[in-house]
């Protein structure tokens, strides 16, 4: 049975979630809709995101931090 | 790594546990070689710490970053595929204070974290770091990562691990075994194996080598199995019988197997070491026949093997089992189904008689369990001492492949088995 996957979605970003049963344990399954990329997070790197504060979440958010960079351009 | 740093025997000894020369004849071994645990622990170092031993199949750890519990031995072993897909054999002991990092008997997870003092480890062995570093005078301060088990090999995705960090190959070392693993593989329409039937563990009060033995021991099965194979009306115990056509074959390097295939060519009945036809299981039969075309007709005449890789690995047709030794007197059967990949019919199939024969109501192996048992008692008592491994030794022959081949009911296997230890155990110590 499909199941319509949960999407999170602004006028920013939009990326669905899923609850994967495929690995040997469940994991997130986290696909940005704007490209296609897909990226599994399992339980112990979920707490690590939780407890990740403000100020690391925004080096992260820097479009240069690991995406659109000069030296991948 | 080096095989000093792995905790063995009590006594440290480097030196040979026993007399092995004398211990083991041509024709028949000695009782202590099952009951002393000073060789059990000598066997530790020289085999089981040493030579390739099955672990695991990578179909087990499908996933990136799937994980799941395995062992060498007494040795607690996790098996991880990274998320670059590699194949990973680590120790289950943290750096820190020797903990087990893992619990669960599988799971996915990108990194380890100890339950003890939270050090975490990526699922290559990598540390990744440890709560409160300034302990350690700050991040990355400490080059320890998880024990890794030196050698890692896979074949046909069965994968070995071997804590030498140099010797034969994994090919090497299976030799003319690896064609019996072959011919299992091609037995799936698309030439894989899945081992994903889970795993039943039956725990035997008896020294390993008297399981190994067995497996190919034709000898055994019409009187310890008579039950089974007249509740089933099965054909096989005429298989292991005087009149069978089927031989026993010792493989080199201390794997063996009963070959029955002459049996099932005279047969000559597709499917017919199944107990089944091709109409009960019309989409796997045309699989077969799509993928192999002429050829489909021989294998499945032919079917799955039965063989002993030493020391480990025992494929039962289609039923495969992993030993683990953890005393003289003390060893763990994992059994499992074999499940081809492609095959839903044959797999819903082979699960059935597998649960029938080795589940925990099974019919078969329970018999063995008991025969084994029986024997760590038996060899016990003092006399006579011995135990005999003559039978068919004087009608064996050398086949094509210059392989020592015996009749359906001869220990043949097992004097193949006992030679390749004998090696292991004198001229072919570690130094």
């Amino acid at each position: 049975m499909y199941i319509r996957p949960d999407i999170v979605g602004n006028e920013f970003a939009e990326v669905s979630l899923t609850i994967d049963e495929e690995a040997n344990s469940r994991r997130l399954r986290l696909e940005d809709l704007k490209t296609g990329k897909v990226r599994y997070l399992d339980a112990l790197e979920l707490e690590t995101l939780v407890w990740l504060p403000e100020g690391n979440l925004a080096k992260l958010l820097d479009p240069s931090a690991d995406r659109w960079r000069e030296e991948d351009a | 790594m080096t095989l000093t740093d792995i905790p063995t025997s009590s006594s440290g000894a480097r030196g040979p546990a026993a007399p092995y020369d004398e211990l083991i004849e041509a024709q028949r071994v000695h009782g202590s070689l099952y009951t002393s645990p000073a060789i059990f622990a000598d066997e530790l170092e020289q085999i089981w710490y040493r030579t390739w031993v099955y672990v695991g199949h990578v179909s087990e750890i499908a996933e990136p970053n799937d994980y799941v519990r395995k062992n060498i031995g007494p040795q607690d072993v996790i098996m991880t595929r990274s998320a670059d897909g590699e194949v990973h054999l680590l120790l289950n002991r943290c750096a820190h204070r020797g903990n087990l990092v893992c619990e669960a008997d599988a799971g996915n997870s990108s990194s380890f974290r100890c339950p003890y003092h939270g050090w975490t480890y990526r699922n290559t062995g990598d540390m990744l770091g440890y709560p409160f570093h300034g302990g350690y005078g700050g991040r990355g301060k400490l080059d320890l990562g998880l024990g890794r088990v030196p050698r890692v090999g896979i074949y046909q995705g069965f994968v070995f691990g071997s804590f030498a960090p140099d010797g034969p190959t994994l090919e090497e070392h299976l030799g003319e075994a690896k064609g019996e693993i072959d011919r299992l593989v091609r037995l799936s329409p698309e030439g894989e194996v899945e081992i994903t039937a889970g795993f039943l563990k039956h725990k035997a009060r008896a020294n390993w080598k008297l399981l190994a033995e067995n497996e190919t021991d034709g000898y055994h099965p019409q009187f310890v199995h008579a039950s089974i194979f007249s509740v089933a009306q099965s054909g096989i115990g005429a298989l292991y019988g005087e009149k069978s056509t089927a031989v026993t074959r010792a493989l080199g390097n201390g794997h063996s197997e009963n070959d029955l295939r002459p049996e099932f060519r005279r047969i000559g009945a597709p499917l017919g070491w199944f107990g089944t036809t091709e109409e009960k299981v019309p989409e796997y039969s045309a699989a077969m026949r799509a993928r192999y075309g002429d050829a489909a007709e021989e294998i499945l005449i032919e079917g799955a093997p039965h063989v002993m890789i030493f020391p480990n690995l025992f494929i039962a047709e289609i039923q495969m089992f992993t030993i683990q030794p953890l005393a003289a007197n003390l060893t763990v059967q994992h059994v499992t189904a074999v499940q081809f990949k492609g095959a839903p019919e044959m797999n819903k199939r082979m699960l059935q008689q597998c649960i029938g024969s080795v589940g925990p109501a099974g019919m078969l192996l329970a018999d063995d369990t008991e025969m084994y048992e029986r024997n760590q008692a038996g060899v016990a008592e003092l006399r006579p001492e011995w135990l005999d491994v003559r039978r068919g030794v004087h009608r064996e022959e050398i086949d094509e492949r210059g392989l020592t081949v015996g009749g359906a009911t001869d220990e043949t296997g097992m004097r193949g088995f006992w030679k390749h230890y004998k090696h292991l155990m004198t001229e072919g110590r570690a130094q």
